[in-house]
């Protein structure tokens, strides 16, 4: 569904990231593993537009996406769904939804996706009215995934959801997201550190100064002694 | 001083308060949502008192201001979302691009003053009162022309607080103002979100000049006066923020009102920047501004 080709990416100055190539097929959770600083952040914001320059080639369902802006990309269906700060701070919890659907095509779909999230996520609707900004952590953290979630996009790249969050805060954001990737979407997601990995990913990449060092099953990744100690732990 | 005679320069203010509420919360979403600071909005502000002037005076057209605000309505916006689009949207890319917009929105104000002069002339045009005849309220005397005002600049401002709040655009426009790498990643159009925000605020800035040229004409210069005060209510209501806009342009019409009635009108300028000055050493913010 994804393919990414030899990428280069720079932030000013800093090149970092070195001819990475990875790919995601179509209803898989991919997860990519790295140390924090390591371009895990940056490689999302590659694939969503959200980098002003890249080199390589990005092609989504086989059409070459490279160089695309955001809304561009928000209309085929591929969105990032940040860490907290990107959220509306002084809108309801209601708004930042209503605006995560703002792509033309999310629009036609905005009742049918808000019953959805709001199955997904009750305790959003029970704090509708509420501001964004005086939400505690975890229901932050929700919220961004539940915006992301009204794009109505088939393709999801999720920065590290559980980040600051208590272990068994963490543990229910990986259930929701295994639980989207269930409801049919194709999900890229980066961690620092994920513990069972092998209940939420399908495959798994891990980048390191820029470049991929490991690339496998989840299996595979869950039985390699390295990235048990470094990324896999708890 | 007897208190009618108050409560005439009362009415006074709250009236011209009115009017530089709407044109300061036009100024003041523009520099909140796009950090653009239009030198042009006098300009924008006589744009509309000459548009009227046309229509009413020398085409004689009929149906009064409403077909005027009718006409206004989407002159304006165009107006405004194109100039954001022709000299504002490409500077936007480059180093200092504030600055130079500043520079290139004061050419332009230059250039419509001068076009004023020439196509106009140099007189003093003035607009047929809204309404005549007065209300008289035991003691106060309210003009029937100074309510209307009072009435279409508040409605004004309330449409333009329900556009904000209730709209697709509106929420958008709050969305680019709050958190701009947010807005981006949901998918809005950040440049025509700024177009539009500049053609609201075009709109804003022209029913004020419709509505208080009847009451002190329209001149080619007349803008500056207006550019002024928007930008002393901005800057003391704290840039950027609405709310603290409205208040203050109902504290400084009120402080004209009394301040021109006290001591002349000559003095109103003085005491405005007088009041801005000792606020902003207090609260370099303003008064509802927020840092950053």
């Amino acid at each position: 569904m994804l393919k990414i080709t030899d990428l280069n990416a720079y932030y000013g100055q800093f090149h970092v990231l070195h001819d990475v190539s990875c790919e995601v097929r179509e209803g898989e959770v991919v997860v990519m593993l790295g140390p924090n600083g390591h371009g895990k952040s940056t490689l999302l914001k590659a694939v969503c537009g959200l980098l002003d320059r890249v080199d390589g080639a990005i092609t989504y369902k086989d059409r070459d996406i490279t160089g695309w802006s955001t809304e561009q990309l928000v209309n085929q269906g591929v969105i990032y769904i940040a860490e907290t700060r990107e959220l509306f701070g002084d809108m309801t919890v209601l708004e930042n939804l209503r605006l995560g659907a703002y792509a033309r095509n999310a629009r036609r779909m905005e009742k049918r996706n808000l019953a959805r999230v709001f199955d997904l996520f009750p305790r959003l609707q029970e704090r509708k009215k509420q501001l964004a900004a005086t939400m505690s952590g975890g229901e932050a953290r929700m919220l961004a995934i539940a915006r992301g979630l009204m794009s109505n996009a088939d393709f999801l790249c999720i920065d590290e959801p559980s980040l600051g969050l208590q272990p068994n805060l963490r543990t229910e954001v990986f259930h929701i997201v295994k639980e989207i990737n269930r409801q049919g979407k194709t999900i890229l997601l980066v961690e620092q550190n994920i513990p069972q990995i092998a209940d939420l990913a399908d495959r798994v990449y891990v980048l390191e100064e820029g470049s991929i060092t490991f690339q496998g099953s989840a299996e595979e990744a869950d039985s390699d002694e390295r990235l048990r100690e470094i990324f896999l732990g708890m | 001083m007897y208190i009618e005679e108050y409560l005439d320069v009362c009415i006074s203010g709250l009236t011209n308060g009115s009017v530089y509420a709407m044109m300061a919360v036009g100024l003041t979403l523009v520099y909140g949502v796009s950090r653009a600071f239009n030198f042009a909005y006098g300009s924008f502000y006589s744009l509309g008192g000459y548009f009227a002037w046309v229509l009413m005076v020398l085409l004689g057209l009929g149906g009064g201001y409403f077909t005027v605000v009718l006409l206004a309505l989407p002159f304006l916006m165009g107006f405004g979302f194109l100039t954001e689009k022709a000299i504002v949207a490409p500077l936007r890319k480059r180093s200092d691009w504030e600055v130079k917009v500043m520079m290139i929105t004061l050419g332009l104000a230059l250039f419509l003053d001068n076009g004023y002069q020439v196509v106009f002339g140099p007189g003093m045009k003035s607009l047929p009162p809204i309404m005549t005849g007065a209300l008289e309220l035991g003691p106060v005397y309210l003009t029937y022309q100074d309510a209307m005002i009072f009435v279409l600049a508040i409605s004004g401002i309330l449409a333009f607080w329900w556009v904000l709040n209730n709209t697709r655009t509106g929420m958008a426009v709050r969305a680019v103002a709050q958190n701009p790498v947010g807005a981006k990643i949901v998918g809005i159009p950040k440049n025509r979100i700024f177009a539009a925000t500049f053609g609201l605020s075009t709109v804003m800035v022209g029913l004020g000049g419709i509505l208080l040229a009847q009451k002190y004409f329209i001149s080619p210069m007349g803008g500056w006066d207006i550019l002024v005060k928007s930008w002393v209510i901005t800057a003391f209501g704290g840039m950027g923020s609405i709310r603290g806009g409205l208040l203050a342009a109902f504290i400084l019409g009120m402080l004209e009102a009394f301040v021109g009635y006290w001591f002349g009108m000559t003095w109103v300028l003085f005491a405005l920047f007088g009041v801005l000055l000792v606020t902003l050493a207090i609260r370099p913010q303003g008064l509802m501004g927020k840092w950053g």
